[in-house]
């Protein structure tokens, strides 16, 4: 497994204001990499900075380990990008924007174009601008993969798919993985990530968190435990509980004690209700942002 | 992408060639009534009583409206200068800034494609429409002219030529502006107003020797129809201005789309 992609220390200020401090990641051959992070964490300064649409303040791309320079149109035939809202050419229709995006590459892409046309039930008589968001996404998406990338960059990919499509979209991912095609894939639906990652990214206020696996992360005992009782203020204040949810009878927090400890200091009250459960990756990704 | 290019600019260059030409098609149409009648006599007792300096900013001074030819000469290749001039002042600031302003240009970045390619794919499809309009309006009048009697072929030829030098600098200058922003509107206006401003200091300056300076500053001093008039050649240094000039704006507007942030 050798290095596709390569980000060293890239920073990105639009004048004074942040976008990507120091971001550093390196993406294996195969690999899905999930990159996740609230609105306005920096997931799409990152990518357009990788693909150039916007000038780095500093740090490096590497692809294959050689820099990526913004004219290297070798490089660029190697990577498939779809963008999380997709803007066409209106006046063209489905076939003619396939037929022009053909014309760009080298090799001949249209074996496979056919095979996405028909795998994603795309209509290509329609005109752009009388696509739907869906169709407009699976457009999008055929565009991305025809010329068989290296690397592909997706930036919320499943938005506007109809659950049917997302799955398809999702068994494309894993075939192109098992290809050997490397997936940078930013989204903020963490349910998404758990099913198709690898590793995920967590970047926040322009600055990479962590990463980690996605079974390293499935190992955190993170437990929540929620308790029904009338008297729940006695419980909260023996047990020095911050809530994460809280009504008239009911709390819910995090539970740092061991299980016995934990039982044992309820066992004094009267409890209605009482339910320990282990976190969903969901929940890890939004504790550790918290 | 050339061709899609010249898809793309079709219709506006329909629309402009259409009504440059419909304009002079209603001259070669009314004119010879005019001609034949007295009101010609009348309007050169008219031209008479104009300021000598006002004559000379419509070249009246060197020619009569007693023709067809004698019109295009005086009025009407300033007013293919103007209209040229506002379809390339158009047409360069929003050939490139329209990729933008449609988004399209996350699409076409993403392609095996250097920017360089997609300056000059763009820079080749509005030189070849401003040329074809030049060439169209050169064969149209031609016509036009045949059927109103003699003019000199040469003179014509090399006046029809010379709002191909002003009009190309027009071009390259907002073609460069207009990867100083990412709005089309706002760079609408400040294009058309060069074209306007360009032209009122070259009226200004045929006025009187103090103000005659302000024609260094007009884009339309470059199409020296004076000079194809009194010498039936086009001035060479002119030439040399405006390729200078269009070589020196193309190549900043290179440099400047190189660096610009796209999104």
């Amino acid at each position: 497994m050798g290095t596709v992609l390569e980000i060293k220390h890239l920073t990105k200020y639009y004048g004074k204001v942040l976008g990507v401090k120091d971001l550093s990641l390196s993406l294996q051959s195969g690999e899905i990499f999930g990159f996740i992070g609230p609105n306005g964490a920096g997931k799409s300064t990152a990518i357009r900075s990788i693909m150039h649409l916007i000038r780095k303040t500093s740090g490096e791309i590497l692809i294959n380990g050689q820099s990526f320079d913004k004219d290297n149109t070798d490089f660029k035939e190697l990577i498939g990008y779809l963008p999380s809202e997709i803007y066409l050419y209106d006046d063209l229709t489905a076939k003619e924007i396939l037929d022009y995006h053909e014309t760009f590459y080298k090799k001949d892409i249209h074996k496979r174009r056919c095979e996405l046309v028909k795998r994603f039930q795309l209509d290509e008589k329609k005109k752009i601008e009388d696509l739907s968001l869906g169709n407009l996404k699976k457009l999008g998406i055929i565009l991305a993969f025809m010329h068989e990338p290296k690397l592909i960059i997706l930036d919320e990919a499943t938005s506007g798919l109809d659950p049917i499509m997302q799955q398809e979209f999702y068994t494309l991912l894993l075939e192109e993985k098992k290809r050997g095609t490397t997936i940078f894939y930013s989204t903020h639906i963490l349910n998404e990530v758990s099913k198709i990652c690898d590793r995920v990214g967590m970047i926040k206020d322009g600055k990479l968190l962590k990463i980690e696996t996605i079974s390293e992360l499935s190992k955190k005992n993170l437990v929540f435990v929620t308790i029904s009782s009338k008297e729940k203020e006695k419980i909260k204040e023996n047990l020095k509980i911050e809530s994460i949810f809280e009504d008239e009878n009911t709390i819910k927090f995090k539970n740092y004690l061991d299980f016995n400890t934990l039982l044992n200091k309820l066992t004094k009250y009267k409890i209605d209700k009482l339910l320990i459960e282990e976190a969903t990756l969901e929940d890890l990704f939004l504790h550790d942002y918290k | 992408m050339l061709k899609r290019e010249l898809k793309v600019n079709l219709k506006s260059f329909i629309i402009w060639t259409v009504l440059l030409i419909g304009m002079f098609l209603v001259v070669f149409l009314v004119y010879p009534s005019i001609v034949n009648s007295n009101n010609i006599e009348m309007m050169d007792e008219m031209m008479k009583m104009f300021p000598s300096e006002m004559l000379k900013a419509f070249n009246m001074d060197l020619s009569t409206i007693d023709s067809a030819f004698g019109w295009l000469k005086t009025e009407g290749f300033i007013f293919v200068l103007l209209v040229v001039g506002c379809y390339c002042s158009i047409l360069g600031s929003t050939i490139l800034l329209k990729e933008e302003s449609d988004h399209t240009i996350e699409y076409l970045n993403s392609l095996p494609i250097t920017r360089n390619k997609i300056v000059i794919s763009k820079v080749l499809c509005g030189l070849f429409y401003i040329v074809l309009m030049i060439f169209l309006l050169t064969i149209f009048n031609y016509i036009g002219l045949s059927f109103s009697g003699k003019f000199d072929h040469k003179q014509y030829f090399l006046l029809s030529i010379t709002p191909i030098f002003s009009s190309i600098v027009i071009f390259f200058f907002c073609l460069l502006l207009s990867t100083f922003t990412h709005k089309n509107k706002r760079i609408l206006g400040m294009s058309l107003g060069v074209v306007f401003i360009s032209y009122i200091l070259y009226t200004l300056s045929s006025l009187s020797k103090e103000v005659e300076f302000l024609k260094y500053i007009s884009i339309f001093t470059l199409a020296d129809i004076r000079h194809v008039i009194l010498n039936t050649s086009i001035n060479p240094v002119m030439i040399v201005m405006s390729v200078i000039l269009s070589t020196l704006f193309f190549i900043l507007a290179l440099v400047r789309y190189n660096k610009k942030e796209l999104l």
